[in-house]
């Protein structure tokens, strides 16, 4: 046999799974999107002509939802990657217990989502949760940090950083040790101080492990699930709701699957949008970066 | 600083150790009389029907078969993948690291179709499956990656030696790749145990619940009526293995994610 048709036959196994889990959905959706499919057809299929893309297209709790979840995703990310940035130089000095310092670190990102979401929600509680024993304990009144629609989302944000930011400082971990260190002593023998050779260094040659993260961390926090729904359950008055949990109460609530597959594509579809922007944003300003270092 | 990071990363499991310790009135005010600790929440979350440990035998057993799956199902793959030239072996490779990204609860409609039609609801070794190919994208990266840094005269020696595929893979690739499988092993495992979306969707007897979803039902109730001290056990008791794990493997995770990373 041929060398390639070997190898080809080595990864049909594996291939055709991950067809059947990740390209299946996403032509079932299209397919069962244009179909009125809920209690109503007695959960029958029957074509709807594209009525599901035109309820999209006017549903007000969709685009609020939208943009929650870009809210979300930026700001969780914006914060995972600074504070990654900064525990990953933290990690990759050589401290005495940094083995298991490592190890403790990773911990919050080893745990089920569902897990910590509920100690969170006991942390947050009002009002007999720390935080707010320790509000009153300095004077203070006890804060609704589960139940003001306003700020609610930002403490969602906190409890998904935390639980993520060490996976993006060992992404960023791992880029710090491809970086010589006799690269970063001869800056310092020219004089440079720390934050002008993580200015000059450490930043640009991180760049490509920024991005990996960044990308990978936007494309799961725009998916973002279970947090919300074991924190919050998307409320207050719906204002931490994200697009798969609106999903997911389609489907499993409302019992209308036709209408449910219409949102899970539109997600993806908003998703391949950020993404790609990203990716573009990304191009421009790190290639450039990155130029300009090697020159 | 140091202080501070473990503060940080440790601080709301240990607020979660000492509510699990502690009566449940000493939660609300604190207590004038009386001791105000007690195993009672460990008691009432490990006889409860069906006991605790139920539900991590559930995610161990899961989580083992998973692995244990993904592993078969991306040795080869990378293999193969690693020995493919041209267009196709780029292409595959893309559509890899997309599948690793892509946030997998926009997934479990058409599964949950599936698992109904052919009788896979409730079944909790069949959850191994889409699991599997959930974890499949960033094990073929990593063991790919692996694969690659063996040096080829090794294999071609093998060759020459007229050892076969299979004998070339176990008697001599696989021997050298121990850490890289350890390493992708343990990933996987992490990752299936944690899941959440295909397992609440497609479990709905109470026995065969995995973890991270009898510990959303514990919690499910309204913010009011939560029995946070029993709950908090549950915590406790729940992340116990991984903090096991993660102690013992985090040099295994760290090189592993990292290898995926330069290579990636």
């Amino acid at each position: 046999m041929k060398s390639r048709t070997v190898s080809l036959l080595l990864m049909l196994p594996a291939l055709l799974l991950l067809a059947a889990v990740f390209l299946y959905p996403l032509l079932r959706y299209g397919w069962l999107s244009l179909q009125a499919s809920s209690v109503l057809t007695g959960l029958v299929p029957v074509p709807n002509g594209g009525a599901n893309w035109g309820r999209l297209l006017d549903d007000a709790r969709f685009w609020t939802d939208a943009a929650q979840t870009l809210r979300f995703a930026l700001c969780s990310v914006a914060l995972e990657l600074l504070g990654g940035l900064a525990l990953a130089l933290l990690l990759h000095r050589p401290l005495r217990g940094r083995g298991p310092l490592r190890a403790l670190t990773l911990l919050p990102w080893a745990l089920p989502t569902t897990v910590m979401a509920l100690g969170w929600r006991w942390i947050f509680n009002d009002p007999h949760g720390p935080l707010n024993a320790a509000i009153r304990s300095l004077g203070g009144s006890s804060y609704g940090f589960l139940s003001t629609p306003s700020t609610t989302w930002f403490f969602v944000v906190l409890a998904d950083v935390w639980k993520t930011m060490p996976f993006v400082a060992l992404l960023l971990l791992a880029g710090l040790q491809t970086i010589p260190a006799d690269l970063e002593e001869a800056l310092r023998l020219e004089g440079a101080c720390r934050l002008q050779i993580l200015r000059r260094l450490t930043l640009p040659l991180l760049v490509p492990y920024l991005s990996l993260a960044l990308l990978f961390r936007l494309a799961q926090a725009l998916g973002v699930f279970d947090l919300i729904q074991v924190l919050t359950g998307g409320g207050p008055a719906g204002s931490t709701e994200s697009l798969a949990l609106y999903a997911y109460l389609n489907a499993m609530r409302f019992l209308d699957f036709g209408y449910a597959s219409t949102v899970m594509l539109a997600t993806f579809l908003l998703l391949l949008v950020s993404l790609g922007g990203g990716w573009l944003l990304l191009r421009r300003h790190g290639l450039e970066r990155t130029t300009e270092q090697a020159t | 600083m140091r202080l501070l990071v473990l503060l940080w990363s440790l601080g709301p499991l240990l607020w979660q150790l000492r509510t699990s310790l502690l009566r449940p009135e000493a939660l609300v005010a604190p207590l004038l009389d009386g001791n105000p600790w007690t195993l009672a929440n460990y008691q009432l979350v490990l006889s409860g029907d069906p006991p605790f440990w139920r539900y991590l035998t559930n995610s161990t057993l899961v989580g083992l078969a998973t692995t244990l799956l993904t592993l078969l199902l991306a040795v080869p793959c990378a293999y193969g993948l690693q020995r493919l030239r041209g267009p196709l072996r780029w292409g595959v490779g893309l559509a890899l690291v997309a599948a690793a990204m892509f946030p997998t609860v926009l997934l479990f409609l058409a599964l949950l179709e599936i698992a109904r039609s052919i009788g896979l609801a409730n079944n909790l070794l069949a959850l191994s499956l889409p699991y599997t190919a959930l974890s499949l994208p960033l094990a073929v990266l990593l063991l790919r990656a692996a694969f690659a840094d063996l040096p080829r005269e090794l294999e071609d020696a093998a060759r020459l030696e007229g050892l076969g595929l299979g004998q070339r893979l176990r008697f001599v690739l696989l021997p050298l790749l121990g850490p890289a499988l350890a390493s992708t092993a343990i990933l996987v495992f992490l990752a299936s145990w944690n899941e959440y979306a295909i397992a609440l969707t497609w479990i709905s007897r109470s026995d065969l619940l995995t973890l991270p979803i009898a510990i959303a039902r514990i919690g499910g109730g309204s913010v009011f009526t939560i029995p946070y001290g029993a709950f908090a056990a549950a915590t406790v008791l729940g992340s116990l293995p991984l903090l096991l794990l993660v102690l013992l493997a985090q040099r295994s995770i760290v090189s592993g994610l990292t290898r995926g990373a330069v290579k990636g």
